[in-house]
């Protein structure tokens, strides 16, 4: 697997198996994970025929600021006959937002629709998570409008009243961040994340070096990575106050309007950058893996080495080594 | 640390299926077999790059003595240099998209997991990391894993598993435990059990291989654990072969494995059952198969309903070198513990996995066992003169049952003192892999 | 294979050979006991003197030989962090499985990052010949394995980075 799926196999595998024909009903009280502290809760509160996916995140309170709800409220009203939404006091206690699925009033024909309704709940999390990106593009949008891009501004500098946009963060880990800053011609991501383990440290950096250098040498398509390790990029001076240790680093992504021309690419860039910090992390565990894996190899190469240096007892080496407790030699008389 | 609020992952992964999950759910999320399938390297005939064996059979490159360790830089095995080239580590499907993809061109199937012990520690790495990643979408290093291995697990193996959950992954903390204590952590939900206790005799019937495993206060008595040839697949075999026996018009190993599933069950005596099938023509059951062709094929299921688990009480109708009844083997296993646990032991037979699940087994081997116990009670009454106070054999049945093992993982590991029982990641760099040698039992909540 | 290879590993192939000259040795402090000498060092008459032979001031090899034991400690070349973490790594995964190693050191000794420690129990069911043949493969081959590590480390940023950053288009 090289790239992490955006949804979550556990939530589609349920509710395709609710939804499909030969479905007996039953009852439900499960509890799924995601990454970045993401919580589900799927049960069947009342009766068996009716399902409740709830939904914890960490930091839903930066994103409700940013009009998360908005957003899912126009994603899932469009099965508002079938679908309740259970958002602020209703969501089940200690979740943030729910989804409550009668299955005996679906009333969707095709399978098509079927499944795009499985995707659109297994895609929860990054709907969630879109909000605030979309909040920005809007921003950017308005902004490039007010004042459209210099085309004698040949280095990118940004403009200077840019500096005053404010910037959402969202405080999607304990001590790691998303901050998104939009400006009038591009729109500005940058991910604090932290390395607790030596090795995944010094791993990192490759990953960063590589990522940084990725666009210069082939794939010029893609948004501008810049990694400034532990200093803190200028955008979020303001907001970061120190990188304490040296514990945090910090990667900026830069999209460009390539990337937000239409909805499918913005909906992409979303999809792939909230996935961000999972793949990178992922990905250092599985260098190591495959080095665990190297290692392993050549330790068995090695013992070969060192067994071949064993001697060979014969034997006649055997004989002549049994001795007596006096140390006389047993002698094969002929 | 945040990870104090997540849910604990509860992986078991037995020889035949792997089981996933989060702590406090009732059922694990994913069950697939514990099974891989890697990319076999490219169209050369060289064996598959990761599988182990092929290591050791590669020939030496470099046959002097010069260079022969060396043999990456100038002549490079097959195995290593390919996956350098391509991200043939990368290339691989688990579970049943294994099973899947094994069934084309270019990949070939592995189970790393063999007799209940991990054989392959490369393709077990792999598994995981696509079980957690993948499947569980969960960060390890925000979870708390919690892990099953057999009686009798080398602590080798242990320390292998934590080096690959603490250096690869990272993961917030580890627990491995006795797959056949956490079977008697399962049993406590039902209603037969009043006293939670870690004592009693756990029988577990996978598909492979039945192991009867004592268990005192959480620890293994492993000097009288009885291991048993016949199991699941045995008893999917026996049915087969009456099928083919009586010439019906489906007996593949699904079919058999349905029947096997959804009529078989235990009688109490197989001479009145067969007379029940000859007077009543209704205890004949027909199984209807849909073929992809939308044809209906008819299979008649007939004395196999009592008969195939019958091999577990006489096993001689099933196979010619291994004789001894299930009840026996009990009697015996517990016969060989210390003789303070027996009374508890015979107390608390606790039943697990897939193969104990027919209906009626427990009530069987209840009833065979306390005779064989009644009559020595009996006897040695008649010999000593003296009264004895007699012995109370109980066997439990629940309804976790099928996965008892991972129900008892999760039961334990969502109790709030699981997560001082676990080792730390930064226990493992502060002491080392050995910790993991050691864990302390749960106390038994009263 | 650089010019000053082949010199640095002759000197420690005819250097080890002259060292494994081992004999049985009891104890003289603990009656009955038999200790590798060099690693207890109580009766100095036995200890030889010990020599460095240095490819760089990274690489180096420690031979310290004695009368009935020989310590062999490689310093391995790490240039980088990205190196120094790999060797970490590398050796530790090593001295866990020292089991299987029979000659291996479970700690290296200080400066070093892999101690070998050579018994005249060992020279006597293994043929010294093969033995140094040993080291010195081990010497050639762990520089090849860290780099080659190395190689595949960045191969495999650059590819996901690529992977990741394609899929923007």
């Amino acid at each position: 697997m090289l790239l992490l799926q955006p949804e979550n196999l556990l939530i589609q595998k349920t509710f395709s198996k609710a939804l499909s024909e030969d479905y007996i009903p039953a009852t439900l009280d499960r509890v799924i994970t995601d990454f970045d502290f993401t919580a589900y809760h799927i049960s069947t509160p009342s009766d068996k025929t009716g399902i409740l996916l709830s939904v914890g995140i960490k930091c839903w309170a930066d994103l409700i600021a940013h009009g998360t709800l908005e957003l899912l409220e126009s994603i899932y009203s469009k099965y508002s006959s079938f679908l309740q939404i259970l958002s602020d006091g209703n969501a089940e206690p200690g979740y943030n937002y729910g989804l409550y699925l009668e299955l005996g009033k679906v009333d969707l024909q095709n399978g098509e629709e079927i499944a795009t309704l499985i995707s659109d709940l297994s895609l929860l999390k990054r709907n969630c998570f879109a909000a605030p990106f979309l909040e920005a593009f809007g921003r950017y949008e308005v902004l490039a409008q007010e004042e459209p891009v210099d085309p004698n501004n040949i280095y990118g500098e940004d403009a200077p009243n840019n500096s005053k946009e404010p910037v959402i963060a969202l405080g999607y880990r304990d001590n790691e961040s998303i901050f998104i800053k939009p400006s009038n011609d591009r729109v500005t991501v940058i991910f604090s994340t932290i390395f607790n383990d030596e090795t995944d440290k010094v791993f990192s950096k490759v990953f960063l070096q590589e990522f940084s250098d990725a666009r210069k040498r082939s794939i010029q398509k893609a948004p501008q990575v810049i990694n400034s390790h532990h200093d803190i990029p200028l955008e979020i001076q303001g907001l970061e106050k120190e990188n304490s240790d040296n514990k945090k680093t910090y990667i900026t992504f830069v999209l460009f309007p390539r990337h937000l021309s239409t909805d499918e690419v913005k909906w992409n860039s979303i999809t792939q950058i909230e996935t961000f910090r999972s793949y990178f992390h992922y990905h250092i565990k599985i260098v190591k893996c495959y080095l665990h894996q190297r290692m392993r190899f050549r330790v068995q190469s090695f013992t070969k080495i060192l067994n071949r240096a064993r001697r060979d007892v014969t034997e006649e080496e055997l004989r002549s080594e049994r001795k007596t407790a006096s140390g006389r030699r047993f002698e094969q008389r002929t | 640390m945040a990870s104090i609020n997540t849910p604990a992952v509860v992986m078991d992964n037995g020889t035949g299926m792997t089981k996933l999950g989060f702590a406090g759910n009732d059922a694990p999320s994913w069950v697939f077999p514990t099974a891989i399938a890697t990319r076999a390297s490219g169209s050369s005939a060289k064996p598959s790059a990761p599988a182990k064996p092929s290591f050791l059979n590669t020939p030496n490159v470099a046959g002097s003595s010069g260079s022969t360790g060396g043999s990456f830089g100038t002549s490079p095995s097959p195995a290593l240099s390919s996956i350098k080239r391509d991200m043939a580590d990368l290339d691989f499907y688990i579970g049943d998209e294994a099973l899947e993809a094994a069934k084309g061109p270019g990949y070939s199937l592995h189970y790393p997991v063999r007799h209940g012990q991990i054989d392959n520690w490369d393709q077990m790495e792999r598994f995981w990391e696509t079980s957690i990643f993948k499947y569980l979408k969960c960060e390890p290093e925000d979870h708390y894993f919690l892990l099953t291995e057999p009686p009798l697990n080398p602590p080798e193996n242990r320390e292998n598993t934590a080096e690959i959950m603490f250096e690869s992954f990272n993961c917030a903390g580890l627990y491995i435990a006795v797959q056949a204590v956490l079977a008697l952590a399962a049993s406590w939900t039902s209603s037969k059990v009043t006293d939670r206790t870690l004592t009693g005799t756990v029988i577990d019937s996978g598909d492979g291989v039945t192991h009867v495993i004592p268990v005192a206060e959480g620890y293994v008595i492993g000097s009288a654990i009885k291991n048993i040839p016949l199991a699941g697949r045995d008893i999917t075999s026996f049915i087969q072969t009456m099928l083919r026996e009586r010439g019906e018009a489906d007996s593949s190993l699904k079919t058999a494995e349905e029947i096997k599933q959804k009529f078989c069950y235990v009688c109490p005596d197989i001479v009145k059952e067969f007379a029940k099938y000859d007077n009543n023509s209704e205890m004949f059951a027909k199984y209807i198969i849909d073929t992809v062709s939308g044809r209906k094929i008819t299979v008649d299921v007939g004395y196999e309903r009592f008969l195939a688990p019958e091999i577990f009480f006489n096993p001689e109708i099933a196979s010619s070198d291994f004789l001894t009844p299930l009840p026996e083997i009990v009697d015996g296993v517990i016969q060989a513990s210390p003789i303070d646990v027996r009374k508890n032991l015979y107390k608390n037979i606790v039943l697990s996995g897939g193969s104990t699940m027919f209906k009626d087994f427990g009530r069987r081997l209840q009833r065979d066992l306390k005779g064989i116990v009644n009559e020595r009670v009996s006897r040695s009454e008649r010999l000593s003169g003296a009264k004895s106070s007699g012995v109370q054999v109980q066997v439990i049945s629940h309804k976790r049952q099928k996965n008892a093992v991972w129900f008892g993982g999760s039961l334990l590991a969502q109790t709030s003192e699981f997560k001082s029982y676990c080792h730390t990641k930064q226990d493992y760099e502060e002491y080392g892999p050995n910790i993991v040698r050691n864990f302390s039992l749960f106390n038994v909540p009263r | 294979m650089s010019q000053s290879l082949k010199p640095y590993l002759t000197a420690v192939r005819h250097s080890l050979n002259a060292a494994l000259c081992l004999e049985n040795f009891s104890s003289q402090i603990v009656e009955r006991h038999n200790y590798p000498e060099i690693e207890n060092k109580k009766t100095t008459e036995v200890l030889l003197n010990p020599m460095m032979i240095s490819r760089n001031e990274k690489e180096r090899v420690l031979i310290e030989p004695s009368i009935n034991s020989v310590r062999v400690s490689i310093k391995i070349k790490q240039s980088d962090e990205i190196e120094s973490i790999l060797v970490d790594k590398f050796t530790r995964f090593l001295n866990k499985r020292a089991e299987t190693f029979l000659i291996l050191r479970r700690v290296p000794i200080e400066g070093y990052d892999i101690s070998f420690l050579i018994t005249n129990f060992h020279n006597e069911d293994m043929l010294k010949n093969k033995l140094v043949d040993f080291i010195i493969e081990f010497m050639e081959d762990v520089d090849k394995e860290i780099s080659e590590m190395k190689l595949f480390l960045n191969a495999r940023a650059r590819f996901v980075a690529e992977a990741y950053l394609s899929t923007f288009d």
